[in-house]
């Protein structure tokens, strides 16, 4: 809530879940639909306590832009027993954190508790599903917040707009092209019944998942939830629109202009396949020979040896129907933008030629190891991998746990057919990124 | 060997435990307080002085180390910029590695490591940690310093420096620091393209022979690691270096202003303004003022439920957040009440964080505010023991700054201890409202005809601090 973060940047291309050990859950489904998922870890005495909706901004109407980001802020007004203003204060004074998140394809709500409010938290999330409050003055007030966001996050921030450029082009004709923020013209235009009717449709138990990690007993847990839960009533079944986008054949090239920033930049970006797929993994992997760590390919040539670049990376923007990968480079000194596309193009043309050294694939493994490791530590991060692997993977919340061994099994071979297949020249978008006179 | 303290359970949250069928109008009860336990960390010191701190915890098949060198404040005057360019040189390669080399053998173990102008960091899987801390120790020990690598860390820098030329956040950062501790003030002065290009190799060599040294240092494991083989370790790669000895600096006292002022920066490309309400203050961990301090800090700006954040963002869309901060520590340290506040309305949200310093200086806070701020410090603090780190962090910290040994096992204790007298009286030593700074950077033409006309006398300042004629 006090940072609430508009879209998950999966800029790292290394967002993997799950611990060396295996993570131990519990799962089972409500009457209404809502599948619960429970993890037990008395390490702390702390509890994660969550919601997986899902629904983004893909859900949202092409006049209608912004409505999932919009009920991010506005599931935090009230409810029939919250009042107005109340919610975030019953969290921190009673020891607890909270925020919320939306992407283009899912909204995530969380508190984190000392492990003896549990039930509070399951209060919580409980009547923001049941029974919110939607009226004018809460829509209102937050109407002027999101302006504020949009203004700190997007139109006052260096770089804001890159995602906003190449998302238009690259997904022309899916509502990926526009960004989870949406337009303002469309929130002013919106009126309160379809703010209402947007939440029947999308906040139901049946396109939810409760996700609960922490110290806590299994069994009393499970009652709890029912008690809380069962009488939310179930929604109509979400139907999503299937997209079927038609491949891009020729480079498109587009100019962005922004009076925040003095250093210009470059990017290329792929449409790639969805989270799902063995694909979006691979292209992980891609990402770290590229520009993770400091003897990553573009790092080593661009930024050590030519000294051509200021920064450069490369990474996989991975979303559920498609996913956008991304080489960028911001120029050392006043290098030519072109100059730097051509070195990135050359290392892309080399993944696609030539078989990575066995060296090179062995350090792959070692960093996938490591960050897979850490991926767990905390509560809220096992809350959300574990809702994930469920909401994104066929239901399979055991993704979790499989992640690494798929890793493991993405051979040399496999790396360059990928690259081969999706990162070339007449499939992406090229975007200029110009400081504004 | 691991002395396990159990302190006062969060007694304020404990009470009786859930009935069978839940009434939906009450908040539920919470059930029986969690002990919170805190470990102490295992500490050894090296003959050349390094303190090395253990904290054992085998969840994760990971051990992180850093070592932290407790330099205290540096001022660099006009060589602004050489202590953060030393540090990225030791980064560059070592005696015996290029930097190619170097960071080759780091991702070869899939591991991260750092090192910077106040230490260094190194994590890795339990079974690559050796290596990895070792490297971690050769690029402290044994730097390079490249004359190319100085050349690109230059240019990168300048270039950096450009990027953010206008960046109204970043020209906050710079001037706020400026305006309020002066620019000859380590906290103060601040790098420029003028001061980079005016650093050479030789400055940077002789910053590292005076600040990188095992004097005043502390070295800390954390993760699956025995304290018998980090003290090895820990030996194994420190137990011989010398070098300088250090003595915190001693700084002469900034005053405030004795009146009221309002400090403006133009930048005509800004859509939202930075909007910092700040003082100085004196406030070391051990005064006895600290943890209401807290209190008063949390009720007025600490979260999203607080006074500034009710007031500015959920009561009048001013704002994505407004928030406030208390430094402390043993240098003089800033409060300040912050927010980005789109230009229009500038004026009216410097008059409304006006009042809510002055209302919290002259009114008593009521007994349920103080009480959840009470509740939300003794949950953070059980929170904060999710990562094994923290008790390090408290160890270091009682060391560093001179505390009672059980500063931290009674911590809850004092803090549940401050009264509403307490908060009123710190909140009126420590958050300044007749003489204090409001600092505005952003687009002026929108806000400040607005703020002359409120009654404030607005003095303009470029984006270095340096005073505009009007």
């Amino acid at each position: 809530m006090k940072k609430r973060i508009l879209f998950a940047l999966a800029i790292s291309g290394l967002c993997l879940s799950a611990s060396a050990q295996k993570v131990q859950f519990t799962e089972f489904d409500l009457d209404n639909g809502l599948h619960v998922i429970l993890h037990q870890d008395k390490t702390a005495p702390v509890v994660a306590v969550s919601v997986m909706y899902h629904v983004g901004s893909k859900d949202e109407d092409t006049t209608r832009t912004g409505f999932a980001h919009f009920f991010e802020h506005l599931l935090f007004e009230g409810s029939k027993n919250i009042k107005r203003g109340e919610f975030m204060k019953l969290v921190s004074s009673n020891g607890g954190q909270n925020n919320a998140n939306t992407s283009q394809d899912r909204t995530f709500y969380y508190e984190v508790f000392p492990s003896n409010q549990l039930e509070l938290g399951l209060w919580l999330e409980s009547e923001r599903m049941l029974q919110p409050v939607i009226n004018e003055v809460g829509v209102k007030t937050q109407n002027e917040v999101v302006k504020e966001e949009k203004r700190l996050r997007i139109d006052n921030s260096p770089y804001g707009k890159f995602t906003e450029k190449i998302f238009a082009h690259l997904f022309d004709g899916h509502p990926y092209r526009w960004q989870p923020i949406g337009s303002m013209a469309h929130l002013d235009a919106a009126k309160l019944d379809e703010f209402i009717a947007f939440n029947k449709k999308y906040y139901v138990p049946n396109n939810a998942v409760l996700t609960i990690a922490g110290d806590l007993d299994i069994e009393k847990t499970k009652g709890l939830v029912k008690q809380y839960f069962a009488e939310v009533p179930k929604g109509a079944p979400v139907v999503r629109k299937e997209y079927k986008l038609p491949e891009i054949k020729k480079e498109i090239i587009d100019t962005a202009y922004d009076a925040n920033i003095q250093i210009p930049a470059i990017f290329a970006a792929y449409r790639v396949p969805g989270m799902k797929s063995r694909e979006s993994k691979v292209l992980g992997m891609i990402s770290s020979i590229l520009s993770g760590g400091g003897s990553s390919r573009l790092s080593t040539k661009m930024v050590d040896e030519k000294k051509t670049a200021l920064q450069v990376a490369a990474f996989n923007y991975s979303l559920e129907d498609y996913g956008a990968y991304i080489t960028l480079a911001l120029p050392n000194k006043n290098t030519p933008l072109n100059d730097l596309l051509k070195d990135i193009d050359e290392e892309v043309l080399r993944l696609q030629t030539d078989l990575i050294s066995e060296s090179d694939y062995k350090k792959l493994q070692n960093q996938f190891e490591n960050s897979y490791v850490s991926a767990n530590s905390r509560m809220l991060g096992v809350a959300e991998n574990l809702a994930n692997g469920y909401t994104f993977h066929n239901k399979d919340t055991d993704d979790i746990n499989k992640e690494l061994s798929i890793i493991q099994s993405i051979t040399r071979e496999e790396i360059r057919a990928v690259a081969k297949q999706y990162l070339n020249k007449n499939q992406r978008v090229v975007l200029y990124y110009l400081p504004k006179k | 060997m691991k002395k396990i303290f159990i302190i006062a359970a969060i007694s304020l949250l404990a009470q009786g435990i859930s009935a069978q069928t839940i009434d939906r109008s009450q908040k539920p009860k919470p059930g029986p307080a969690p002990v919170i336990t805190i470990g102490d960390p295992v500490i050894y010191k090296l003959a050349n002085g390094i303190t090395v701190l253990v904290v054992e915890n085998h969840k994760l098949p990971k051990v992180s180390a850093s070592y932290s060198i407790d330099a205290g404040p540096i001022t660099e005057g006009a060589k602004a910029g050489v202590v953060s360019l030393m540090g990225s040189m030791l980064n560059e390669g070592t005696t015996t590695k290029t930097k190619a080399q170097f960071d080759e053998a780091v991702d070869q173990l899939g591991a991260d490591v750092n090192a910077g102008a106040y230490g260094g960091t190194a994590s890795a899987l339990t079974r690559y940690f050796e290596p990895a801390f070792m490297l971690m120790a050769e690029s402290i020990r044994q730097p390079a310093f490249p004359a190319a690598s100085f050349e690109k860390i230059k240019s990168q820098t300048i270039t950096g420096l450009k990027s953010n030329e206008k960046s109204a956040k970043a020209i906050s950062g710079r001037v706020v620091n400026a305006l309020v501790y002066g620019k000859n003030h380590p906290n103060g002065e601040f790098q420029t393209e003028t001061s980079i290009n005016g650093i050479t190799l030789d400055d940077v060599k002789s910053a590292y022979k005076k600040y990188v040294t095992p004097s005043r240092g502390y070295l800390t494991f954390v993760g699956d690691i025995k304290p018998e083989a980090a003290k090895a370790l820990a030996e194994k790669a420190f137990g011989d270096w010398k070098g300088a000895a250090l003595t915190l600096p001693v700084l002469a006292k900034v005053s405030n202003p004795t009146k009221t002022e309002v400090d403006v920066v133009n930048v005509s490309n800004a859509v939202q303004s930075e909007i910092t309400v700040t003082n100085l203050l004196d406030l070391p961990l051990s005064s006895p003022d600290y943890f209401a301090v807290l209190l008063a800090n949390q009720i007025l700006g600490g979260g999203s439920e607080s006074r500034l954040f009710m007031n500015l963002r959920e009561k009048h869309g001013f704002t994505y957040g407004a928030y406030a901060s208390t430094g402390s520590g043993r240098f003089q340290s800033k409060f300040s009440a912050t927010a980005a506040v789109r230009n229009e309305k500038v004026d009216s949200a410097v008059v409304e964080f006006l009042k809510e310093i002055n209302t919290i200086r002259t009114v008593k806070v009521s007994a349920e505010e103080l009480q959840n701020a009470k509740n939300l410090y003794n949950g953070s603090f059980a929170l904060g023991l999710e990562n094994p780190a923290r008790t390090a962090g408290f160890a270091s910290s009682i060391l560093i700054n001179n505390l009672p040994k059980d500063f931290y096992r009674t911590y809850l204790q004092k803090l549940n201890a401050v009264t509403i007298d307490d908060v009123l009286r710190v909140a009126k030593k420590y958050f300044n409202y007749d003489n204090t700074r409001v600092i505005v950077v952003g687009k002026t033409e929108a806000f400040v005809p607005g703020l002359t006309k409120a009654g404030f006398t607005v003095n303009t300042f470029d984006s270095y601090a340096s005073p505009i004629k009007k």
